[in-house]
């Protein structure tokens, strides 16, 4: 973990909701793997306490979704003005690197009622495995423009209607069928009650959803990032408490106490 | 520099900074330890434990205020005897003393975990948070449970609420010092689910709400009294002394700047490192640990990865 400087070196809008910020980090922090994201202060720190301004209070969690020259490309919405030249300071790494099994060919990435950024950084590297990526949007997601992604993405939109239907896409169980692994992002709203139905519908799908295959990548608000305030901790079945900021993101949905 | 935290005793606790972490801030002890140097602290507040495990609180966990936020844990713990057995190691080998930070429930519970304490040579002290909306006999009930069963000393968090009127049976039941206060409980509603979210208050308005409490208790108890609450400068920190406590506790700023902890520490530890003559302004700043003083000066190798 460390905390350090960065600096905003370029934006650019890349669809109208979407902006993606160049940010020089330090060596450290180039480490950082798919899953893994950072705490940014967007103000930095000032020698003179009594400047500081405290609102907002917490870091943001910002999540790359590609590396360019040793740069990380961050994906941030378009409501918030960000200028080349600016120092934020970035804390991390946070979280652990999503695994994928050795033997997956196609990987289902599926983004519930939220953009799929805290997904966006396994592209580049499952391509660059040979692995097919579908990415299925749900809900508010539909709305998200994916004119950015690498064209070899299958991109898949639901469809609109009631809480029910908004689960529904097309060809629905031959990808699920298909993929070896399923990596979903769901609204901050309820996580807990969107996973279970996720895990609800994928049950349906296959009958029992086998362990390594579906995982859920959570995004809760974090507090410290660092293991120490427990507020990210979740449930789990028949074993301790596990934490989103040091274990997570990724919790395969299946040893999950969603109940 | 020593400092007296809790009234003479055999078991008095004396630190070597008025600075500590609140509960619940910098974990058991090994989140931060890459990035806070535990030398310039007086010593390890745990995040809160209760005889038996408690799960997290489900829904929504942090509410985004105005220079602030409201956080409801549920308090997550494995239990007592799970944590001291993980952590008793790591305990033993920091350079501060550790203060575990107990959580009341019920008065059973707290004499068995007192016992516990007791009998455990990694833990200096016990503190016994009491929950809002106590009665005074409960928190005479419940402090005189932990007093009986150990001989360490029994520090008491307050709840602000009811910091005035539950004080003076605190001490008489054999608090050695007390905190105020814990951080104030409030409700907001989450932007993200649209509801109503009950927890605890963090943010600098808190400082002047419980800076007014010390002053007041201050004249009226006769123990060590620690400042807690919206502390994110030294300056903040220095007011709590002014006020008359004897020690602080700082807590929330430490997510946002974990290094302001650091800071704080050494300015009211007396161990700001001078500006050299000729040291460029970027190569200064008030809280400047000397490892990140020789670093510059090219004098040592970069600090090894702890873990």
């Amino acid at each position: 973990m460390k905390d350090t400087q960065a600096i905003i070196e370029r934006v650019r809008r890349v669809n109208p909701d979407v902006q993606h910020l160049e940010l020089a980090v330090d060596e450290a922090l180039t480490r950082i793997k798919p899953g893994q994201s950072l705490l940014v202060r967007v103000a930095p720190f000032s020698a003179h306490f009594t400047e500081e301004h405290w609102d907002p209070y917490l870091r943001e969690q910002w999540y790359p979704v590609n590396m360019v020259n040793n740069k990380l490309v961050i994906e941030r919405p378009t409501g918030t003005r960000y200028e080349p030249g600016q120092i934020v300071n970035a804390m991390g790494l946070i979280g652990q690197p999503i695994r994928f099994r050795k033997t997956a060919r196609t990987v289902l990435l599926l983004a519930y009622n939220t953009p799929p950024t805290a997904l966006l950084m396994t592209i580049p590297w499952l391509l660059g495995n040979k692995i097919a990526v579908t990415l299925v949007l749900l809900g508010n997601a539909v709305d998200y423009g994916t004119q950015h992604l690498p064209p070899e993405v299958e991109v898949i939109r639901g469809s609109a209607g009631t809480e029910e239907q908004t689960l529904i896409w097309p060809n629905q169980v031959l990808t699920a069928g298909w993929a070896d692994q399923v990596l979903v992002v769901v609204s901050k709203d309820d996580e807990r009650l969107r996973f279970k139905r996720v895990m609800d519908l994928f049950e349906n799908m296959r009958r029992e959803v086998p362990k390594n295959y579906l995982f859920g990548v959570f995004q809760p608000t974090l507090a410290c990032g660092i293991g120490a305030c427990w507020c990210c901790a979740l449930k789990m079945q028949g074993m301790e408490d596990k934490l989103v900021c040091t274990e997570g993101p990724a919790f395969d949905l299946t040893m999950m106490d969603l109940k | 520099m020593s400092v007296d935290i809790t009234r003479p005793s055999k078991h008095m606790l004396t630190l070597t900074s008025p600075v500590m972490p609140a509960a619940g801030i910098l974990g058991f002890g090994d989140s931060y330890r890459d990035v806070v140097n535990y030398d310039k602290l007086g010593a390890l507040v745990t995040n809160p434990v209760t005889y038996e495990p408690w799960s997290p609180a489900g829904g929504t966990r942090i509410v985004h205020l105005d220079a602030g936020c409201l956080v409801h844990t549920g308090n997550p713990n494995p239990g007592l005897s799970k944590v001291i057995g993980k952590y008793r190691d790591l305990w033993t080998m920091l350079p501060v003393p550790v203060i575990l930070h107990l959580i009341a429930d019920t008065v059973e519970h707290v004499r068995k975990s007192a016992s516990r304490i007791d009998s455990e040579d990694s833990i200096n002290a016990l503190e016994l948070g009491l929950n809002d909306d106590i009665t005074v006999d409960e928190a005479f009930r419940f402090v005189r449970a932990a007093v009986e069963r150990t001989e360490k000393p029994v520090i008491v968090r307050l709840p602000l609420q009811d910091a005035y009127a539950i004080a003076e049976t605190v001490v008489e039941a054999g608090a050695a010092s007390l905190v105020v206060a814990a951080p104030p409980r409030g409700t907001a509603r989450d932007k993200y689910s649209g509801q109503l979210v009950s927890g605890r208050v963090h943010g600098p308005l808190v400082l002047p709400i419980v800076l007014r409490v010390v002053e007041r208790l201050v004249k009226r108890i006769d123990v060590p009294i620690i400042g807690a609450g919206g502390i994110h400068s030294p300056e903040d920190a220095r007011d709590y002394i002014r006020a008359g406590a004897v020690a602080i506790q700082v807590d929330s700023v430490t997510w946002i700047n974990p290094k302001m902890l650091e800071i704080i520490g050494r300015d009211l530890g007396g161990m700001v490192v001078t500006r050299e003559s000729g040291a460029f302004p970027d190569e200064w700043y008030p809280g400047m640990g000397t490892t990140t003083h020789d670093l510059i000066q090219g004098k040592e190798s970069k600090p090894k990865d702890k873990k």
